[in-house]
């Protein structure tokens, strides 16, 4: 419960305070986004499983969104860019998919 | 490799760390409460600052889009306020110069002249009667946009009046004896070139729209038959029947006609000293 409120916590901040994104970081706020989005639902997927690591949690999230943007900045000085965050964003989706789906079967028994 | 990204969607660590734990516990009891809530808060607060600025992102290209409109605008209204300024001052020399040659008979008449020159080449503006031919594209029909297939109103291609057509009316207009001509109010100099530019047909790189009207001044009596019985006029007629182009003469009793925004001569010049005995 107590992360649901955090959640809409940062959300509301992020909202609110409208913060300026630094051009230089603006290539990689859609892959953080989307690594954001697959920690949150890779989270409760695990609680619901019960076998929810707070440490896994945060260094998945963290990991996840340092080596997409990684793989994003050298893409960027490779010319591929574009394409490697199509990449990094496809694969992303696919795990929020499976896990979303784990957590339908979990509440809905369906 | 793609079959465990499909069913894989579970991050492994956590299997791994439940399974050092010797088997799944019921969660937060032993869980570390304020890095989790730290971790969801950075989530969310990127979620909150990515919409926020997808939603700051979408109007600033309409934005640029909008001062580059106001930037075009606001030149032409400067150069239209220049060209205005330019043909006071040309009104001003040719007043100059009228005043300093009318003090002797041979200074009038040279001032005449002058004034004869440059009504003819554009300089001046001028006024006397004419014909009005009026020039227009067919009328646009439903379409599909060949690009998104989505219905558009069209102008058909064969119904668009292209720079030759304007050419040949123009012309025409000159054989049928016109003395100054006018596409949209722009005054044709001798050196005018009238050309399509993409979409638009540039007159003296000023860009014209249909309805083109064609302001000619001359002897009506002369203009208006010599220029209805024409080959052009002809043509137009079959334009008119075949495309639905728009074709309209009309006599009119006073026009008058802007001086030319463009006549300078860059590699012309005058081969022998202005002199109304050299002219005549």
């Amino acid at each position: 419960m107590i992360p649901a409120f955090a959640l809409a916590l940062g959300i509301a901040l992020g909202l609110f305070l409208d913060p300026t994104v630094p051009l230089w970081l603006q290539p990689y706020l859609p892959i953080a986004v989307v690594a954001a989005l697959d920690s949150v639902f890779g989270g409760v997927r695990a609680r619901l499983d019960g076998i929810f690591d707070a440490k896994v949690f945060v260094v998945s999230f963290v990991s996840n969104v340092l080596v997409a943007a990684l793989i994003v900045f050298l893409g960027d000085k490779l010319g591929v860019g574009g394409q490697l965050s199509t990449a990094v964003v496809v694969v992303l989706g696919i795990r929020i998919f499976g896990n979303a789906a784990a957590i339908r079967r979990h509440v809905f028994h369906a | 490799m793609l079959a465990s990204l499909l069913e894989d969607t579970l991050d492994p660590a956590y299997a791994e760390a439940a399974a050092r734990r010797g088997g799944p516990d019921d969660g937060s009891r032993s869980q570390r409460l304020p890095q989790v809530i730290v971790g969801v808060l950075v989530m969310g607060l990127i979620l909150g600052i990515a919409y926020t600025d997808t939603r700051a992102e979408a109007p600033s290209s309409e934005r640029a889009r909008l001062a580059l409109l106001a930037d075009v605008q606001r030149d032409s209204a400067r150069s239209a306020q220049l060209q205005d300024r330019l043909e006071d001052l040309r009104m001003e020399v040719a007043e100059a110069v009228d005043a300093a040659l009318a003090s002797t008979e041979d200074g009038r008449e040279q001032s005449e002249l002058v004034r004869q020159l440059e009504a003819a080449t554009g300089v001046l503006a001028v006024e006397g009667p004419g014909l009005v031919v009026t020039v227009s594209d067919a009328a646009p029909e439903e379409a599909l946009d060949p690009v998104t297939g989505d219905a558009v109103e069209a102008v058909p291609e064969a119904g668009l009046v292209l720079d030759i057509d304007l050419q040949a009316v123009v012309n025409a207009l000159w054989a049928a004896g016109a003395e100054a001509i006018a596409i949209d109010g722009q005054r044709l100099a001798p050196t005018s070139s009238i050309r399509t530019a993409g979409e638009a047909i540039l007159v003296d790189f000023r860009p014209v729209s249909s309805p083109y009207l064609v302001e000619s001044i001359g002897d009506p009596d002369v203009l208006v038959p010599r220029f209805a019985g024409s080959e052009t006029a002809a043509r137009y007629d079959a334009y008119r029947q075949l495309y639905g182009i728009g074709f309209e003469l009309l006599r009119s009793e006073r026009i008058s006609l802007a001086a030319a925004t463009d006549y300078d001569l860059r590699y012309a010049h005058g081969s022998a000293p202005p002199s109304v005995g050299e002219n005549k």
